[in-house]
């Protein structure tokens, strides 16, 4: 609306709903389930040579939802009523609900999934990991669905958003996963050389994955743009925005499209400096992804 | 077809509405809302310059919907409809988490700031269900809010709807609320506050 014919003088705003630790729950939901894929590749999916990242995976994917529900519980009002009454009294209609038993579920089959392996018990990781595969993509999809149900904000209320959040939770735990084996390899193990076939093989994956996560971001901004007026006003405000820096710079040109170079170009790609640091942009980027969509997503005012 | 005896509706009539903000007090003191939020405002906006100006009003509350987002998205059933078409909050259930601030389309939720539940208008239910009207209702000046019940084809609000045009805000949501304008601008509607960036 035109500011130089309409003022407006007096209205009440309450405040921005869901900020920070909703991001950072969602992130670290995000890696824990790209960690767990990465851990099953060897066991589920039968690539062998993933075997001696397996453990350090299930680890990673563990610790990361033990941080994440903090996040949840933080942003709640009543943090111990909440666990009580999400299972006393359920609403089946909200992905919310499901939430509350995929995030008691998911770490229970985690630890026995992590149990077995260490045993080295194949046939039980075997039927643990797929059994987790599932229970891991829900417990990150579920956090779409909840957005993708705030039918009010326009950046939020698309089908695409649990695609969207599972791709970028494998975007983000695939390049956890090179940084943190990188590390341990170098620095913790005893042979103090980093495996360039392991490493290299998953910034192949990684690099596909962030095809695919491109792509989505393409049509859902490009749908946007042309949608209603909110829909509108959503697509200028990070492209031509105040979100612009960190939706367009920190999220898909650092966090996206120079990562994705580096692990396609196998030059880059063999030296594993460029690597790791282009992993932790990944990290990073995927983490504004987060907040952009969560925070961005409901600046805009309704009334 | 609809059996219900009782479906309460209200409609807002803005051009008796003088922007005197009796509704917003009214509420605070019936309701006890807690300093800093509101349950029901005015929005006012300003329009046109020097010798062809007018200022809009745009009374605000809970739309009561008909179909009610918050209610689907609580997980913990503490929103709930009654019979009678009214949202209400469950105070001892609710935990905070604000999913329903989130998306609800007419942003008419808030957090308390001491109890940290989620509040919202619930057209004053309790003076409703002893037989009296809402508390903004009884103390509008000029007479522009109406309260009455949908079903019934002689009462005040109905009658005033079958005379007039009436509009609803952001009917594309689907929620179908229930908060009826007699001459609404679109204009003082579409006048939003601007965007600014916090880092929280």
């Amino acid at each position: 609306m035109d500011a130089g014919v309409t003022k407006l003088l007096y209205d009440v705003h309450h405040q921005t709903t869901f900020a920070w630790l909703i991001s950072i729950y969602f992130y670290f939901t995000g890696l824990s389930a790209g960690s767990f894929v990465v851990s099953t590749m060897s066991y589920g999916f039968g690539m062998k040579m993933y075997k001696p990242i397996s453990r350090i995976a299930v680890i990673t994917a563990t610790m990361c939802l033990m941080i994440a529900p903090i996040a949840l519980l933080m942003q709640v009002g009543w943090p111990i009523r909440s666990i009580w009454n999400h299972f006393a009294y359920l609403n089946f209609h909200s992905p919310m609900t499901y939430g509350a038993f995929l995030l008691v579920g998911y770490p229970v089959v985690c630890i026995f999934y992590a149990l077995y392996m260490f045993r080295d018990n194949a046939r039980m990781t075997k039927l643990l990991g797929s059994i987790g595969i599932p229970t891991a993509i829900a417990t990150h999809g579920y956090t779409g669905f909840i957005l993708a149900f705030g039918k009010a904000r326009a950046y939020w209320n698309t089908a695409l958003m649990p695609t969207l959040f599972l791709v970028s939770a494998i975007v983000s735990g695939l390049a956890l996963m090179v940084l943190i084996v990188m590390i341990i390899f170098r620095f913790i193990k005893q042979e103090r050389r980093v495996p360039a076939d392991i490493v290299e093989g998953l910034a192949k994956i990684l690099a596909w994955a962030i095809v695919v996560d491109l792509f989505l971001t393409f049509c859902d901004i490009a749908v946007l743009s042309i949608s209603h007026e909110g829909a509108q006003e959503m697509a200028w405000l990070v492209l031509g925005g105040g979100f612009t820096p960190l939706f367009v710079g920190v999220e898909n040109l650092i966090g996206k499209v120079l990562p994705m170079i580096v692990c396609f170009v196998p030059a880059l790609r063999r030296n594993h400096l460029a690597l790791a640091i282009a992993c932790a942009l990944v990290v990073i980027g995927i983490f504004f992804m987060r907040y952009v969509t969560v925070f961005g997503g409901q600046v805009l005012p309704l009334m | 077809m609809d059996e219900r005896k009782v479906r309460w509706g209200f409609l807002i009539d803005l051009r008796k509405c003088i922007g005197c903000q009796t509704c917003e007090v009214t509420c605070k003191m019936e309701n006890g809302v807690h300093l800093g939020v509101w349950r029901s405002w005015v929005k006012k906006v300003e329009k046109g310059a020097y010798p062809r100006t007018t200022r809009g009003f745009l009374p605000l509350l809970c739309n009561n919907c008909e179909k009610p987002i918050c209610v689907t998205v609580c997980p913990v059933n503490a929103n709930q409809q009654r019979p009678d078409g009214i949202v209400t909050f469950n105070p001892h259930r609710c935990v905070g988490c604000r999913y329903c601030m989130a998306s609800c389309p007419y942003e008419v939720r808030y957090l308390h700031p001491l109890k940290r539940i989620v509040e919202k208008c619930n057209w004053c239910h309790h003076r409703i269900d002893a037989g009296l009207r809402p508390a903004c209702v009884e103390a509008c000046p000029t007479g522009a809010r109406v309260f009455g019940n949908l079903m019934d084809p002689d009462s005040e609000i109905r009658r005033l709807m079958a005379q007039h045009h009436v509009s609803v805000l952001q009917p594309e949501m689907g929620t179908q609320p229930q908060v009826y304008y007699i001459d609404y601008d679109e204009e003082v509607f579409a006048t939003k506050r601007p965007f600014r960036w916090k880092w929280r």
